[in-house]
C-alpha cells in the first residue's frame, strides 16, 4: 500500500536523518570513485578522471538535495528551519513579541472562557434521557402568564393528550436530615412516574412504586448521589434502611445518578437532594376533564412535567392542550379568566431566559478577539516596514514568495500557539473565577469546565488568529515588488505610506468595534442602575437572613412553634448591633409565592374568578425589619397573638382591588378552610412588595403573624426565614446568630444563610453577568484600541522627524508641532468612531430584551461612549505626539 | 519571442523512463547505484549519460513508494555499497508501466502509420 510506504519513509526521514545523510554521502563518493577508477582504466590520470566523474554526475549538492526531498519529510524540515527563524526573529523584539503575545492570550482566552460557558450552558444536553422529549407543562390565565398545575388539570392531560407518553407532578420542599449534625436539605416530591419521564433510572436500589404514591403510603425516601456521598459516605448497604428525616423515619429505597438535577434545580442553582412521593389524594381530588371539572379549579400547585411521545411535538401538544381547554370552558372551567395550558421543552424552559444575555456576550468577545487580531496584524505590519530589508535580501538570495510567506505564516503562527497557550491559561482561571462567582439567576453556568471541546476550540481559534493576523502583512511582503525595495532609499517610501494607509484602517476597525462594545456596556450599566433603582418596596441593605424549620416532631403545635420564635427574636435582639428582627414565611425575590383564596366583605368577584390574595406569614415587627412603607394603620405587635382579634395587613394592590372605592382599613376578610366565624379585619396597609420579581406586575397580598394563621386558617408554618436588620455589615453576625439558634434547641439546622442584597443581586443575576462582561470586554477593548491608536502616531512621528525637524527649524512652536502629530490619530479615531457607532446603533438591538428603562438607541449612552472612546484616543494620541513637540531639530537634521 | 519549452515535463518523462528502466534492470539482479548507471548508460547508448547524478533522487523516490529496497552489502571488489532490490510492489509497478508503455507507444505506432500512409 503505497500512503504506508509514504508514512513509514517521512518518519523514518525524521528520525534517522543523521544516518540518512551519511549514507547519501557515501552511496555517492563510492559512484565517483568508482567512476574515476573507470577512466582511469581507460587510461586518464586521476585528476582528470576524477574531473570527469565529477562533470559526469553533475551538481553534487543539488542531487543531494533533491534526494532528501524525495524521502518525503522536506515539508517537517522546511517548517523547522522556518520555526527556528521565526522564533530567533521574534526573540530579537522582545517587546513586540510580549505586546502580541499578551494581546492574543486575551483573546483567546476570553473567547474560550464564553465560549465554555456557551457550551456548558447552551449546549450540553440536559442529564435526562432524550432531553429533546421532555417538556413543561404550564398553566395561565389573566395575570399569570406561566403558573402551576392543578392535580385535575394534570389527570385531564394525562388521559387526554396524546402527544405525552407520559405527564407527572412534583413540588418543592425542603427537610432535615436528622443526627448530631442536623442539616437542612432541599426535598422533592414527585409522583412515582417522574423518574422515568425525565428518563433517569436510580443507580442503586429503585424509584416509588404506585403503592407508596398514595396518601398513607409507606415512608420512603430516595437520596440523591450527591447527599449520599456526602451524608452517608456512599455507603451501599444504606439502601433498605431507615434514616432520620424532619423528625420521623424514611427507609431508604433508592440512589439517584450522581449529576441528576430536577428541572427546578437549574433555575434555583441548587440541588434537590432527597425525594418523597407526592402521594396526591386522588381519590378526593381527582376528577376527568368534562363536566366534573371543578369550575374555578382547584389548587394550581403542582410543577407538570411530561416526556412527548415517540414522533410527537411541541407544537402538537400545544394543539391539543388547546382543543382540550377550548372544550373544557365550556362546562364552565376557569371560564372568563383566559385560561390556558401550554408546554414548553425545557431545554427552553431552564436555558431561555439567560440565552439572550450569553449570546450578546458571545458576540462580544468575538468583537474583542477582532480586536486582538486587528492590534496584532497592525504591530506585524510595523515590524514589516521595519524588515523590508531583510525580506528583500532574503529574495534576492533566492528565497522564493512562498517560502518567504511560509516565514511570515509561520512567525503569526508562533504568536498565536505562544498566545493560545496563555489563553488557555487565562482560561482556566477565568472559569475557575466564574465556577466561583456564578450569579445564582443564571442555570449551569456553575457547572463550566476547561475541558477536551473547549481546548479544540481554542485551537480553532489560535489557528485562525495566525492566518488573520498573517494574511495582511503577507499581502503586503508578496504584493510589494521585493527587488524593489534594495533599490529604494527607505524612508517616505510608497510602500511605507501603503502600510501605514492599512495600518490607520485596522485601527479605525479596532475603535469602531470598541466603541459597539462600550456602547452595549453603557447600555447594561444604565439596565443594571435602573433595575437597582427599582423600589422592591423593601430595603435590603443590611439584612441578613437564614432558613431554620420547626418539626412537628419537637414542636407539636403552633403554641410551641411561637414559643421558638418568641425565645430566638427576645436573644437574637440582644446581640450588640442588631436593630430589629422577625420571621417571615418567605423571602421577596427569592422564592415565589402562591396565593389562597379568600372572600372579602362587601367584594364579590366576576364569574368564576376568585378572590386569590399571596399569602405571607411573619412574626411582629417584620415590617420594621424589612423595612416595608406603612400607608395606612398599624403594624403588627405582640398584641396580634393567638388570644387577641384576628388582624391582617394588606398591600395596595390588594387594597385596590378589594376594596375599590372603600375603606380598606377596618374591612373584614375571610381565608379559605378557616372556620366560617373566623374574619380577619384589616388593621393596616403596606405598599406593595416586589416579591416574585423586579418587573411586573404586583398580586394582591396580605400579611397573617404565624400565631393567628395557626387559628385561621390553621396552618401552622414549620419553615420560616428569620430577618435580622443591623446598622452595620450583615455578615458580621452570622455567627452570633447562628449561636443563638443553636442555644435554643442544637437539633435545628440552618440554611440558606444570606443576605438581602444577595438576593436582589441574584434577581438581576443575568443583567448583571451581560454588564460584568460587557464592561471587562468594553475596557479591554479601549485599552487595545489606545494601543494600536499609540502606535500610529508614534509610527507617523517617526517617519517624520525629518519634516518635524525642520519645522522646528523653521520656527514652528512645540504647540503647533504638537497639533500636527495629534492630527495623524484623529482621522482614524474619527472614522472608527462614526462607523462603531452606525455599527452600534445596529447591533445593540439584540439587547433589547435584557435591557429595562432604556432604550437600545439611547442617545446620552451613545454621547458618553463617544466622549470616552475620543478622550481615551487623545490620551493615547499625547505620548508620541510630545516627542515630535520636544524635538531638536539640530540633532535630526545632523543624522542625515 | 519563441521560449524554449519549459524543461520540467521533458524531465519528468525522462525520470519515468529513467524508474522504468531501473526497475526493468534491478528485476533482473540486484545492483548498486553506480552498477545500474553503468548499465543503463550501456543499454541505452549513453542516453542516461546526461546527468548521472539524477538517478539517485530517482531511486529515493522509488525507495518512499516502497517499489525497491536498499541495503549495504560488500561489492565485487569488497568496498561496501548500497544495493537495491525490487520488491513485489515494484514488480506490479513494472508490469503496469510496461503495459501502459505498449499501449502508448501502439498508438502512437498507429497514428504515425496513419499519418504517413494517408498523406
Amino acid at each position: 500500500m503505497a500512503w504506508y510506504h509514504e508514512i513509514a519513509s517521512s518518519l523514518a526521514a525524521i528520525l534517522r536523518r543523521r544516518r540518512h545523510e551519511s549514507e547519501m554521502e557515501e552511496e555517492m563518493r563510492f559512484h565517483l570513485e568508482m567512476e574515476a577508477k573507470r577512466h582511469i582504466e581507460a587510461g586518464m590520470t586521476e585528476a582528470q578522471a576524477r574531473r570527469r566523474a565529477w562533470r559526469d554526475f553533475g551538481g553534487v549538492e543539488r542531487h543531494k538535495d533533491d534526494t532528501r526531498d524525495e524521502r518525503g519529510a522536506s515539508w517537517f524540515f522546511d517548517a523547522l528551519g522556518d520555526l527556528r527563524v521565526a522564533v530567533r526573529s521574534l526573540r530579537h523584539r522582545p517587546g513586540l513579541t510580549a505586546a502580541a503575545t499578551i494581546t492574543l492570550a486575551l483573546g483567546i482566552g476570553a473567547t474560550a472562557t464564553v465560549f465554555g460557558v456557551v457550551k456548558r450552558v447552551l449546549l450540553t444536553p440536559l442529564p435526562y434521557n432524550e432531553p429533546e422529549r421532555v417538556v413543561a407543562v404550564w398553566s395561565a390565565w389573566q395575570g399569570f402568564d406561566q403558573t402551576w398545575l392543578a392535580y385535575d388539570e394534570w389527570e385531564g392531560w394525562k388521559a387526554r393528550v396524546k402527544s405525552f407518553a407520559d405527564i407527572g407532578l412534583y413540588t418543592d420542599g425542603a427537610a432535615t436530615i436528622d443526627g448530631d449534625s442536623p442539616e437542612r436539605v432541599r426535598s422533592g416530591s414527585v409522583q412515582q412516574n417522574l423518574f422515568a419521564i425525565l428518563g433517569v433510572r436510580p443507580t442503586r436500589g429503585r424509584g416509588f412504586t404506585a403503592e407508596e404514591d398514595r396518601p398513607g403510603g409507606p415512608a420512603v425516601a430516595v437520596l440523591s448521589y450527591e447527599l449520599w456521598e456526602r451524608r452517608f459516605g456512599a455507603d451501599p448497604s444504606i439502601v433498605g434502611r431507615p434514616i432520620q428525616i424532619s423528625g420521623s423515619e424514611r427507609l431508604v429505597v433508592g440512589i439517584l445518578p450522581a449529576g441528576f438535577k430536577l428541572p427546578l434545580d437549574y433555575t434555583s442553582g441548587e440541588r434537590t437532594d432527597i425525594y418523597f412521593p407526592l402521594a396526591t389524594d386522588a381519590a378526593n381530588e381527582g376528577a376527568l376533564a368534562g363536566p366534573e371539572f371543578p369550575q374555578g379549579g382547584s389548587n394550581h400547585g403542582y410543577y407538570g412535567v411530561a416526556r412527548l411521545a415517540a414522533g410527537a411535538t411541541a407544537e402538537g401538544a400545544n394543539a391539543e392542550l388547546r382543543a382540550i381547554v377550548a372544550e373544557l370552558e365550556k362546562f364552565g372551567y376557569m371560564a372568563n379568566v383566559g385560561f390556558h395550558a401550554y408546554v414548553v421543552p425545557m431545554e427552553e424552559q431552564i436555558t431561555g431566559r439567560v440565552r439572550p444575555a450569553l449570546l450578546v456576550v458571545l458576540g462580544a468577545v468575538v468583537l474583542v478577539l477582532l480586536i486582538a487580531c486587528a492590534n496584532v496584524a497592525g504591530l506585524l505590519l510595523v515590524r514589516g516596514e521595519a524588515r523590508r530589508r531583510e525580506l528583500a535580501v532574503r529574495a534576492a538570495l533566492g528565497a522564493g514568495t512562498k517560502r518567504l510567506a511560509r516565514l511570515l505564516i509561520t512567525e503569526s503562527a508562533v504568536l498565536a500557539a505562544l498566545g493560545g497557550t496563555a489563553g488557555v491559561t487565562l482560561a482556566y482561571v477565568a472559569v475557575r473565577l466564574l465556577r466561583a462567582n456564578a450569579p445564582a439567576g443564571l442555570p449551569r453556568l456553575a457547572e463550566t469546565s476547561v475541558d477536551g471541546t473547549v481546548l479544540l476550540f481554542a485551537l480553532v481559534v489560535s489557528v485562525m488568529t495566525a492566518l488573520l493576523t498573517g494574511a495582511l502583512p503577507l499581502a503586503h511582503a508578496t504584493r510589494l515588488g521585493l527587488s524593489g525595495e534594495l533599490r529604494e532609499g527607505g524612508r517616505g517610501s510608497t510602500a511605507g505610506r501603503a502600510r501605514l494607509r492599512w495600518r490607520q484602517a485596522l485601527v479605525a476597525i479596532e475603535i469602531a468595534l470598541a466603541v459597539v462594545l462600550v456602547a452595549g456596556a453603557g447600555l447594561m450599566i444604565r439596565t443594571v442602575r435602573n433595575l437597582l433603582t427599582i423600589d422592591p418596596g423593601f430595603r435590603a441593605e443590611g439584612v441578613l437572613t437564614m432558613r431554620v424549620s420547626t418539626p412537628a416532631t419537637w414542636y407539636p403545635d403552633s403554641v410551641h412553634v411561637a414559643q421558638f420564635w418568641d425565645d430566638i427574636q427576645r436573644r437574637v435582639a440582644a446581640i450588640p448591633g442588631v436593630q430589629r428582627v422577625a420571621a417571615v414565611r418567605l423571602l421577596p425575590l427569592a422564592t415565589e409565592m402562591g396565593d389562597w383564596g379568600l372572600t372579602v366583605e362587601g367584594y364579590t368577584p366576576p364569574p368564576n374568578l376568585g378572590t386569590p390574595g399571596d399569602w405571607q406569614v411573619v412574626t411582629p415587627g417584620y415590617f420594621e425589619t424589612m423595612g416595608l412603607t406603612l400607608r395606612g394603620g398599624r403594624t403588627f405587635n405582640s398584641g396580634d397573638d393567638m388570644n387577641g382579634p384576628l388582624s391582617m395587613i394588606v398591600n395596595r394592590s390588594f387594597e385596590e382591588r378589594y376594596f375599590a372605592g372603600r375603606q380598606a382599613l377596618g374591612g373584614r376578610v375571610r381565608i379559605s378552610g378557616s372556620d366560617s366565624t373566623k374574619w380577619y379585619t384589616v388593621v393596616g396597609v403596606v405598599d406593595d412588595v416586589r416579591h416574585n420579581a423586579l418587573v411586573g406586575a404586583v398580586k394582591p397580598q396580605f400579611y397573617a403573624t404565624l400565631a393567628q394563621f395557626a387559628l385561621a386558617p390553621g396552618n401552622t408554618r414549620r419553615s420560616m426565614s428569620l430577618v435580622v436588620r443591623t446598622d452595620g455589615n450583615p455578615k458580621a453576625l452570622l455567627q452570633p446568630v447562628r449561636a443563638v439558634v443553636k442555644a435554643v434547641d442544637p437539633r435545628l439546622p440552618v440554611s440558606e444563610v444570606r443576605t438581602m442584597r444577595d438576593i436582589v443581586d441574584a434577581a438581576i443575576g443575568g443583567q448583571r453577568f451581560a454588564m460584568d462582561a460587557l464592561g471587562v470586554f468594553g475596557v479591554v477593548a479601549l485599552l487595545l484600541s489606545a494601543v494600536g491608536i499609540l502606535g500610529i502616531v508614534s509610527q507617523v512621528v517617526a517617519s517624520r522627524l525629518h519634516e518635524f525637524g525642520i519645522r522646528a527649524a523653521l520656527g514652528a512652536t512645540p504647540g503647533e508641532l504638537m497639533a500636527i502629530a495629534l492630527r495623524t490619530g484623529v482621522r482614524q479615531t474619527l472614522t472608527g468612531l462614526g462607523i462603531g457607532i452606525v455599527a452600534a446603533l445596529l447591533l445593540t438591538r439584540v439587547l433589547r430584551t435584557l435591557l429595562h428603562g432604556v432604550s437600545a438607541t439611547d442617545p446620552l449612552t451613545f454621547v458618553a461612549v463617544v466622549g470616552v472612546t475620543g478622550i481615551v484616543a487623545v490620551i493615547a494620541s499625547a505620548a508620541p505626539a510630545r516627542r515630535a513637540a520636544r524635538i531638536d531639530p539640530n540633532e535630526v537634521l545632523r543624522v542625515e | 519571442m519563441p521560449t524554449e519549452p519549459r524543461s520540467r515535463p521533458r524531465a519528468e518523462v525522462v525520470r519515468g523512463t529513467l524508474e522504468m528502466l531501473s526497475l526493468k534492470l534491478l528485476g533482473e539482479e540486484p545492483m548498486h547505484g553506480w552498477g545500474l548507471s553503468l548499465r543503463l548508460r550501456e543499454i541505452s547508448r549513453d542516453v542516461f549519460d546526461v546527468n548521472q547524478g539524477s538517478l539517485y533522487p530517482a531511486l529515493q523516490a522509488m525507495l518512499r513508494r516502497g517499489w525497491i529496497r536498499a541495503e549495504w552489502r560488500a561489492s565485487e571488489n569488497n568496498r561496501r555499497a548500497r544495493y537495491y532490490r525490487i520488491t513485489a510492489e515494484g514488480r506490479k509497478q513494472l508490469g503496469a508501466e510496461i503495459e501502459e508503455w505498449n499501449r502508448t507507444s501502439a498508438a502512437v505506432n498507429r497514428v504515425l502509420r496513419y499519418a504517413f500512409s494517408g498523406a
